[in-house]
């Protein structure tokens, strides 16, 4: 053991002597962490969502939040789910009371509901009543969620507003005056563009007042959502896109409208879990970038064992009293050290920086780190074990740790990224320690509720670190 | 003290150790000499336990060298080949990992450091990383740092590689002081001089064979004696000249005797009649046989080859 501590304290000699390993562990992935901040929801590189779960509860008998939940159904970001599946397989809708548990548990079918509600239009005041549950993973989900919904809702339900409009109307001048104030509208209509009287009374007392027509679709003003505007797939049929090609109203005309828009229908937002977290995002921000430069920072010490046997040292090493398993022991508790110090400092970090709550967690978050510094550590001793030489080593390692982090979500959230290669994400231990992070600081989760994360994390380790000594027992790192 | 019998060792098909025996007694200090890729790093290598042969034994003070004889490693001190230092840390920093993994702690440890770093002359640089030191500075904290835990048996595999004559010079005589204080070294080098003028006994290792073994002089012996002598045709050197006819071919031309042996005469016996008539050795001038000579003799090619 004391001679596995002299080495221990060696490596980190060595690593703080060398600057380009320090900056590559701590300062770059503060900088990448602070840029991101600051750049966050804008600088997204995805080709648009696709088929996020989310659920819809219609508790409406409104024909038109049938429509909507139709619209919904053909918005290629989304895969709606209706219907609850017992575990017997029995299937029933979903209700209200569904959402909360669904959402929460740890292998959530969907992220995000919407509710409309039996109360969808209003008549108390005017716009529409909508309900978003979320669960999200981070903030730039939740923007994009939102604003796929804002736009599936604003293009789709003008008829509604009408409704509504008509209805707080008649609730407040009472049924037979609010007929006969339709009808002197209709007239007017009818006396000034010409037209059936009767018709245009009809079609106002349906609510319909063109809007949709007017408005086309719905060009949001929150700026991260812009970018829905630029998706070039072509809008899915039925929606008010074909309408806004003959009306082509100007831009800011439109800006406007869908400004009024946003104040007339009332989202009301759920947060089922981290509701309370101040930061929310930046957790995958930090956890993200500084497990890819952790995998990055113990690849190298990894290869360092290459330095240290072409050099000669594991020889001087192993003719003193110290064996090949106490060689590679000590390389493992370096890396596992390093990995805990350097998440720790960059959540410290994030903590200066967005306001991310470590404090109720410093226990659990600690834990955390150690599972997944170590499973980083045994895929460094693994590059290191299977690798013919150093240049090897580190080539190989960049291409897995991009490829590992990208599709872990260390650089956007997977839920951006098609189905397929999704279920891809689970076989990396970055996606693994990023749910590790948000389950502790985004959704508070308890010991026990970690547990199946950690016990994954420690499996990876585990089978790596067999891998890694088997190849290094019948390598030639140590001749 | 240190017995090698019969050892083998191949690396796939390449046979780098081939049916060795060598016995060292305790105080030696043991040439190997032999050119790239004879054999010597391998050697060294098994002794120090790195590698296992694949037939043989290897013993030392009757305990068995193996990998996993720890014990017998704590009287080893190996001074690898390649210069094996941590180039970011400093001397002391160096130093005191190799001396703590052996057990070392403390005000002793560091009592060594400072007495090592002295006999090295590097103390007035132990602030510095060692990757700012020259080549033979490094090459002189690569010795020291296999001797802190003060080693019964010494293995230098070639330490003088790169180095300048005065830094050669200032190792030299740290282990001719370290050897007459009575630690046992073995000291592989492709160099004649360092064998010749270092070693008490030498080994002559090619392509995996021991060829030659003993003392300097019982290795020059073997060598036939084929060259021509000179040396002065004076009344004091009239009686040597007398001896030697019938050992060979003596002409005598300007006052210079010119002997040229038969093959059968070794230059051992030629000296050893020189000095039984009290003369002294700078008279007689030849192309004086070398271990290069009797290397060339041995194995058919030279040193460098
Ligand atoms: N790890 C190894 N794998 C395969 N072959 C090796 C290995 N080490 C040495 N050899 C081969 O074994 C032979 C002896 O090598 P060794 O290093 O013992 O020679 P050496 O006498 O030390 O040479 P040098 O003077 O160049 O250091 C050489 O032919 C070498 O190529
Ligand atoms: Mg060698």
């Amino acid at each position: 053991m004391r001679s596995i501590l002299v080495l221990l304290r060696k490596d980190f000699t060595n690593f703080l002597r060398n600057k380009a390993a320090v900056s590559l562990t701590f300062l770059i992935p503060f900088v990448m962490i602070w840029l991101f901040g600051i750049i966050f929801g804008v600088n997204k590189k995805d080709s648009g969502p696709n088929g996020i779960p989310l659920a819809v509860v219609n508790a409406s008998d409104n024909p038109a939040a049938q429509k909507l939940v139709d619209a919904l159904k053909t918005e290629k970001s989304f895969r709606v789910i209706t219907e609850f599946v017992s575990p017997d397989k029995s299937r029933r809708p979903l209700t209200e009371a569904d959402l909360r548990p669904l959402m929460q548990a740890p292998d959530a079918p969907f992220r995000f509901a919407l509710v409309i509600p039996p109360d969808l239009v209003r008549t108390k005041d005017f716009g529409l009543h909508l309900k978003i549950f979320s669960n999200p993973r981070n903030e730039i989900e939740t923007q994009t969620v939102n604003g796929i919904l804002q736009k599936t809702i604003f293009t789709n339900v003008p008829q509604l507003l009408g409704e509504s409009l008509q209805a707080s109307a008649k609730d407040y001048l009472g049924s037979p005056a609010f007929k006969q104030f339709n009808g002197t509208i209709a007239g007017a209509v009818a006396d000034a563009f010409g037209g059936d009287k009767e018709k245009i009374q009809q079609r106002i007392e349906a609510g319909d007042f063109g809007l949709g027509r007017v408005i086309g679709p719905a060009k949001p003003a929150d700026p991260s959502l812009r970018r829905l505007d630029n998706n070039p797939t072509p809008a899915p049929a039925g929606s008010a896109q074909s309408t806004s090609a003959s009306a082509a109203p100007a831009p800011a005309a439109s800006n406007a409208a869908a400004d009024t828009l946003a104040r007339i229908v009332r989202l009301e937002t759920v947060q089922v879990v981290g509701a309370n977290v101040k930061s929310p995002a930046a957790t995958s921000i930090v956890g993200g970038w500084a497990i890819q430069f952790l995998l990055f920072a113990l690849s190298a010490s990894a290869t360092s064992l290459f330095r240290e046997r072409d050099a000669g040292l594991f020889q001087r090493l192993l003719a003193s009293p110290v064996t090949r398993a106490q060689i590679l022991w000590s390389k493992f508790l370096y890396g596992v050290c390093l990995g805990i110090i350097q998440l720790m400092v960059l959540f410290f970090a994030g903590r200066v920086l967005f306001g991310i709550e470590i404090e109720r967690h410093v226990g659990l978050l600690l834990i955390v780190c150690t599972f997944a510094a170590s499973a980083c550590t045994s895929f460094g001793m693994l590059l290191a074990a299977i690798a013919p030489n150093a240049e090897a080593a580190q080539g190989l390692a960049t291409f897995l740790i991009m490829m590992m982090s990208s599709l872990g979500g260390a650089w956007f959230p997977i839920t951006l990224m098609p189905v397929f290669i999704q279920q891809f994400s689970k076989l990396t231990l970055v996606y693994w320690s990023m749910e590790g992070f948000s389950s502790v600081l985004w959704a508070g989760q308890s010991f026990l509720q970690i547990l199946p994360i950690l016990g994954i994390l420690a499996g990876i380790t585990a089978v790596v670190m067999s891998i890694a000594i088997w190849r290094f027992n019948r390598g030639r790192i140590f001749e | 003290m240190l017995h090698l019998r019969s050892v083998t060792k191949r690396y796939g098909s390449l046979v780098a150790l081939d049916d060795v025996s060598l016995d060292i007694a305790r105080g030696e200090f043991f040439g190997l000499l032999g050119p790239n890729g004879a054999g010597k790093s391998t050697l060294m290598s098994l002794v120090a336990g790195l590698r296992a042969p694949d037939s043989g034994t290897l013993t030392l003070d009757g305990a068995p060298l193996t990998a996993a004889n720890a014990a017998s490693r704590t009287s080893l001190g190996l001074v690898p080949q390649h210069i094996a230092l941590y180039p970011e840390l400093t001397a002391p920093e160096n130093l005191r990992i190799f001396g703590a993994l052996y057990g070392l702690r403390g005000g002793d440890l560091r009592a060594r450091i400072d007495a090592a770093l002295e006999a090295v002359q590097l103390a007035d640089r132990r602030r510095d990383a060692v990757k700012t030191f020259s080549g033979g500075m490094q090459r002189r904290l690569n010795l020291v740092a296999a001797l802190l835990h003060r080693p019964k048996l010494l293995l230098c595999d070639e330490p003088t590689v790169g180095v300048d004559p005065q830094s050669r010079l200032a190792i030299f005589e740290y282990l001719e002081a370290l050897n007459r204080d009575g630690l046992t070294i073995i000291y592989s080098t492709h160099y004649m001089e360092e064998a010749t003028r270092l070693c008490s006994r030498i080994g002559i290792i090619d392509h995996g064979r021991l060829h030659a073994l003993g003392t300097l002089d019982e290795l020059l012996a073997q060598l036939p004696f084929e060259e021509e002598i000179r040396f002065p045709a004076t009344p004091a050197t009239a009686a040597l000249a007398a001896d030697l006819p019938v050992h060979g071919e003596l002409a005598t031309a300007d006052a210079i005797h010119r002997f040229r042996p038969r093959p059968d005469f070794k230059l051992s016996a030629f000296f050893g009649a020189a000095e039984s008539h009290a003369l002294p050795g700078r008279l007689f001038t030849s192309q004086r046989p070398t271990l290069e000579a009797l290397f060339l003799h041995l194995t058919g090619r030279t040193l460098r080859e």
